[in-house]
Parts: structure tokens; C-alpha cells; sequence
């Protein structure tokens, strides 16, 4: 009990962290440690799956690509905040961990306990056979991804008719 | 057949950016319409098959092998298809002319289809968490395609779009997750169930509050509206009548009433917070587009006022409440598709959306100005086009309730909504031409022509009211009825 509540505060700080910092570098950081310490609540969950897929993919291959990104560019011009929107966060982080901690726990045991097994089977079972919408879903997702960064990182250039 | 309207955008859409290497121009514009035109002719190709049996199931194998790839459909879905295909055809035909001067048209078509996949599943699927991913389909496409003009403004609207976009998807993930965690399902009816076998109307209800606060963002009621009217003008006119007349009522309304009728039921509490949610949002919005100048900004506001409307007679669960909510739903998608539309044709014109530099376009511009003035009537409530008769039916259906306050609210809206419709009309269109504007010709064929058939299509529902309601509306009000009927009430 004891490590997971010190994971789940970790979980917290680290993804503060990855909002508050103003250096991007440390920033990407601070999200690739939130999301090593989530996969590891996964796994203490019985979640492997979700766990290697967080570990990998979140704090591993996003991170990468964020620190390339961020390496690729040049510094612009400092942008300075107004103080209220400075403010903004941290304000809404409290009031949301104090309200967390009145009502969350109450709110927990008020949900009953599953009354069957979820969808169950082995894990391809569930991707392949139970959630193949999903996986169509998926191919739009990465579809409309890979569009959009076509489409917000082209020349603008002059289209010449057939 | 039913697969078709989630498989051919995606696969075109997939296609497109090669097809545009060898072709700039002609084979995007064919490809894509020549898609939507078929998604049109199969959605009306269905009407009978559902008109006779209710609903249709279908299964697709896989490489040989049964997999889960289920849809239903039902009146309610089918009459969505049939409203996301037709006016994504118009704006499709617009979009030929318009999108010359900013190229790339094989990469925009690519994405607009991708948005029109992600709504067609999301009104297919009966499962929560596929619901929650075809949302996220279309809000990715429709992030890049408010940006899609590259300047401060469109990237501005489309970042702010985005995080409050997140937001709403992490509310309504959150309730999705909490659901799942109750009752082991995702599928809408063994979720219904399982929830009437629970006793836990506690978290149900935090359920019920994140699904309005997820899905009221994504429709922009107030207060979840501040997005809107900074990302539906910034975006191009296309999107814009994309995003207003389609997009916030699929993945807002739609969502938000398809889980509440299928899934949770409609209480008396909910009821009255979603049409309290729905007035204001009808008066707040109104009184707000009064004071622009901007007419795209006006017809967003607008568009925040009409929602209400339809969230209205919705959350009001009677038949005759539900049948002119969804009617009002396709009138509105129509008439605000033509006026974004048109607004583009305006500033393709003239170079300008601000309404107090404009003046005497009628004169010069007459078939731009004559479908300006149908959309914006139909939307008015102005008999006997299409908007009056599904106003007047949530009307009816709220004094039939014995709801008058909410009536009366309903009607003074409508003046407002006349109100600044008119103003746009006095101050773009009528009046003494200015100099500048003297030599101004009409808009390009395409841009035209999607105008006129919109605004016919505006017409023509007005004067066949009664054999499309009868053939459109009311299959769609049954099966959303019979969802309320299936679930079991729970009292908060």
C-alpha cells in the first residue's frame, strides 16, 4: 500500500512537473518519469499489457520524439504569461487534489463490485476478435494523424493544373 | 452495405494523398464526391429495408474468420447518415472552387473524409469505448482542418479547439472507464443491464454529469461554448459549415443522447437539467450574436443558440418533443451548412466578412444573396421553409408537456434569432451599393451550385413537410423512443 501511494504521488508531481517547468527539455523529462511510474501501477494492477504498451510507447518512443523535436528547433521569442494564467494551473491543481481527497474516497466505495467477469479471453483474443471496431477506429486515428501532420507541415506552393 | 459508410471515406482517404501526386485537382474532386454521392444513394437505398424491418444487424468476417465487427442500424442512425452524407456532399461540391487558392486538395479531401468516417462510425457503433474513439477520429481530422489555412488565427482557434476538445474526450473517457469498472461491459444494451442491476445511483449520477460536461464541450452548450466561436470562423468556409452543421451535433448531441436514451434513461431531473442547459444556451447565444460583425462569428453564435433548440426537445423525451428536436437537427445541419457556405462565397467575393464594410451585395450578387436569405429564413423559423415546421413541432410538443415557460423562451429566441438574421441581410445584402463593391461578380459554379441545392433542399423540406417527416423524422423519433422505453428508469 505503502509504495503504491508513494507511486501514485509521484505520478502527481512528475505530470505537474511536465506542465510547470519552463524548460522544454525537462519538461518532456518529467512526462517520460509520470509515465514510467503509471506503467509501473499498471503492472502492481495486474496489467501488463497496458503496462509494457505505457512503458514503451509513452516514456519511451514519444519522449524520443519529443527531445528530437524539441533539439530540431530554434528558440523563438520569450513569450511572456500574464500572471492569471500563470496562476491558472497550480490553483486548479490544488483545488482539484483537495476536492479529490473529500470526496474521491467516499465516492469509491460507493461502487459496487463487479458483478461478472469483464470481456475476458487472452490478450489477442480481445484485440483481434472482441475489440475489432476498435482496431478500425485505430486505422482512422493514425490515418488523420499522419494527414494532419501532411497537412500543417507543407509548402505552401503554387498548384499547378493538369 | 452498412460498412460501406466507414470503410469507403477511409479507404479514399488513404488513397488521396498518392492519387494527388499525379493529380492536383480533377481526380481529388471526382474521387471525393464521387464517394459522398455513393454514401448518399446507400443511406437512401436503406430507408426501406428499415422502414420495414426496424433495425438491420450486420456482421463482417474477417480473412475468413467471424470477428466482432458488428453495426446496428436503426431509424435514428440511418436518418444521421443519411444528414452527414448529404450536406458533406454539398460542402464537398463547394469546396471544388473553393480550395483552389489554398492547394493541397488531395490532403484536405484526405482529412474531410477521414472526419466524415469518424462520424459515420461514431453513429454506428453500439459500444461505449468505440463510441469514444470514433469521436477521436474525427476531432483529430477536424484539429488539422481548422488549422488547414496555416495562418495566427486558424493555428490560435485550432489550439484552443484542441485542449478544450481533450478536455471534453477525458470527461467523457473518465465515465466510460467508470462504467466499464461497474458492470464488466461496453456494449450499450448489456450496459443498460447491468445498470439496472446495480443500485448505484450515486456514481451513475457523477457519470451522468461527466457525459454532459464531456459531450455539452464538444456540442459548445453554454457554458461549455467559449471554443466555438473562435474555431468555427478561423477555419475555412468549408469546415466551418462542416464543423457547425454536422460535427458538434454528432459528436455532442448525438453521443450525449444516444447513451442517455440507450444506456441510462431519461429521468425527470435529467430531463430538466438538459432543457434548462438547452434554454439557456438558446437565449444566451442569441443575445450574443446580436453584437458581431463578423458574420461568420454571428452565424457560430447562432449556431450555439439553434443547439439549444434541439437539446430542448430532446431532454423533453416526448415523441413529438424528439421528432422536431431531429428534425430541427437535419434543418439546421442544411440551413447553417449553406450559410457557412455562404459566407465563403461572401468573402470570396469581396475579401471581407465584416458585415459593416459590406452593403447592396443583392444588386450584384443575386444568387449568393437569394440562398443567404432561404437559410437564414429557414433558420428564423419563417414559414413555409423547412426551420419553421420543426420549430413549431418543439413548440408544440413543449405546450404539450404543459412546459409553457420553456414555450414561450422558445418563441422570444426565435424573434431574436429573426432578428440578427435580418441584420445580416440589411447590412450585407440590401441598401445602396458602395463603390468598391460595384464591381463584384458572382461566385464560381461549384460554390454556387452548392448553395442552390442546399437552399432548395431548405425549400423543398418545407413544402413535402408531411411525406418526409413521416418517411425521415418518425422512424428516427421511434427507435430513439423505444431506447428510452428499453432502459429502465433510475431515480437520481
Amino acid at each position: 500500500m505503502a509504495i503504491q501511494i508513494i507511486l501514485l504521488c509521484g505520478l502527481v508531481i512528475f505530470s505537474a512537473l511536465a506542465i510547470l517547468l519552463k524548460d522544454l527539455i525537462k519538461a518532456a523529462l518529467s512526462l517520460a518519469v509520470a509515465s514510467l511510474l503509471l506503467g509501473i501501477i499498471f503492472f502492481r494492477l495486474a496489467a501488463p499489457y497496458a503496462a509494457v504498451f505505457e512503458i514503451s510507447v509513452v516514456a519511451g518512443l514519444i519522449t524520443v520524439l519529443f527531445i528530437l523535436t524539441i533539439a530540431l528547433t530554434k528558440k523563438g521569442d520569450e513569450v511572456t504569461e500574464a500572471r492569471l494564467v500563470k496562476l491558472a494551473f497550480p490553483v486548479f491543481l490544488i483545488l482539484f487534489l483537495v476536492i479529490d481527497g473529500l470526496v474521491m474516497k467516499s465516492l469509491l466505495q460507493k461502487i459496487p463490485a463487479l458483478p461478472a467477469g469483464p470481456e475476458a479471453g487472452t490478450f489477442g483474443e480481445v484485440l483481434w476478435k472482441q475489440r475489432t471496431f476498435d482496431l478500425v477506429a485505430q486505422v482512422g486515428v493514425i490515418l488523420a494523424g499522419v494527414l494532419a501532420v501532411l497537412a500543417l507541415f507543407r509548402k505552401k506552393e503554387e498548384d499547378k493544373d493538369e | 452495405m452498412v460498412f460501406s459508410f466507414i470503410v469507403i471515406p477511409l479507404l479514399v482517404a488513404a488513397f488521396l494523398p498518392l492519387v494527388g501526386k499525379f493529380s492536383k485537382k480533377l481526380l481529388p474532386d471526382v474521387l471525393t464526391n464521387a464517394a459522398l454521392a455513393f454514401l448518399v444513394f446507400n443511406a437512401i437505398l436503406l430507408v426501406k429495408p428499415i422502414f420495414n424491418q426496424g433495425v438491420i444487424v450486420q456482421n463482417l468476417n474477417w480473412l475468413g474468420e467471424r470477428v466482432n465487427l458488428q453495426v446496428a442500424l436503426d431509424g435514428f442512425n440511418l436518418f444521421m447518415l443519411f444528414t452527414i452524407s448529404l450536406v458533406s456532399l454539398c460542402i464537398s461540391l463547394f469546396s471544388i472552387d473553393y480550395l483552389e487558392h489554398y492547394g493541397h486538395k488531395s490532403t484536405f479531401y484526405a482529412l474531410f473524409l477521414v472526419m466524415i468516417a469518424g462520424m459515420n462510425g461514431l453513429v454506428l457503433v453500439p459500444d461505449l469505448f468505440s463510441v469514444y474513439l470514433f469521436l477521436e477520429v474525427a476531432a483529430v481530422a477536424s484539429y488539422a482542418l481548422v488549422a488547414f489555412g496555416l495562418g495566427y488565427d486558424e493555428l490560435e482557434a485550432s489550439f484552443k479547439y484542441l485542449m478544450l476538445s481533450v478536455v471534453a474526450s477525458a470527461f467523457a473517457l473518465l465515465s466510460i472507464t467508470v462504467i466499464f469498472g461497474m458492470t464488466g461491459s461496453l456494449n450499450f444494451q448489456a450496459v443498460a443491464q447491468g445498470l439496472q442491476d446495480l443500485q448505484a445511483r450515486l456514481v451513475l449520477g457523477v457519470c451522468v454529469a461527466f457525459f454532459i460536461m464531456g459531450f455539452g464541450l464538444k456540442a459548445a452548450l453554454v457554458p461549455f461554448h467559449a471554443w466555438l466561436p473562435d474555431a468555427h470562423p478561423s477555419a475555412p468556409a468549408p469546415i466551418s459549415a462542416m464543423l457547425s452543421g454536422l460535427l458538434i451535433k454528432v459528436s455532442g448531441i448525438y453521443a450525449l443522447f444516444r447513451i442517455i436514451y440507450s444506456v441510462i434513461g431519461l429521468t425527470p431531473a435529467l430531463s430538466q437539467l438538459l432543457m434548462a442547459l438547452g434554454t439557456i444556451s438558446m437565449v444566451v447565444a442569441a443575445l450574443l450574436a446580436l453584437g458581431q460583425k463578423d458574420i461568420k462569428r454571428m452565424l457560430a453564435y447562432s449556431s450555439i443558440s439553434q443547439v439549444g433548440y434541439i437539446v430542448l426537445g430532446l431532454a423533453l423525451g416526448t415523441p413529438l418533443g424528439i421528432a422536431g428536436a431531429l428534425f430541427h437537427l437535419f434543418n439546421h445541419a442544411v440551413a447553417k451548412g449553406l450559410l457557412f457556405l455562404n459566407s465563403g462565397s461572401i468573402q470570396h467575393i469581396t475579401g471581407t466578412r465584416n458585415l459593416e464594410e459590406l452593403g447592396g451585395l443583392g444588386k450584384m450578387v443575386p444568387v449568393t444573396a437569394g440562398t443567404n436569405l432561404v437559410g437564414a429564413l429557414s433558420i428564423a423559423g419563417v414559414p413555409p421553409l423547412a426551420g419553421f415546421w420543426s420549430k413549431l413541432i418543439i413548440i408544440m410538443a413543449l405546450i404539450q408537456a404543459k412546459q409553457f415557460g420553456y414555450a414561450l423562451v422558445a418563441i422570444l429566441a426565435s424573434i431574436l434569432t429573426l432578428w440578427y438574421y435580418l441584420l445580416i441581410q440589411r447590412k450585407a445584402f440590401f441598401g445602396r451599393v458602395a463603390e468598391k463593391w460595384s464591381q463584384v461578380k458572382e461566385a464560381p459554379f461549384w460554390m454556387s451550385a452548392a448553395n442552390v441545392v442546399l437552399a432548395l433542399v431548405c425549400i423543398l423540406v418545407g413544402i413535402f413537410f408531411t411525406p418526409i417527416f413521416k418517411t425521415w423524422i418518425s422512424p428516427a423519433a421511434e427507435a430513439l423512443a423505444r431506447g428510452i422505453q428499453q432502459v429502465l428508469m433510475w431515480g437520481l
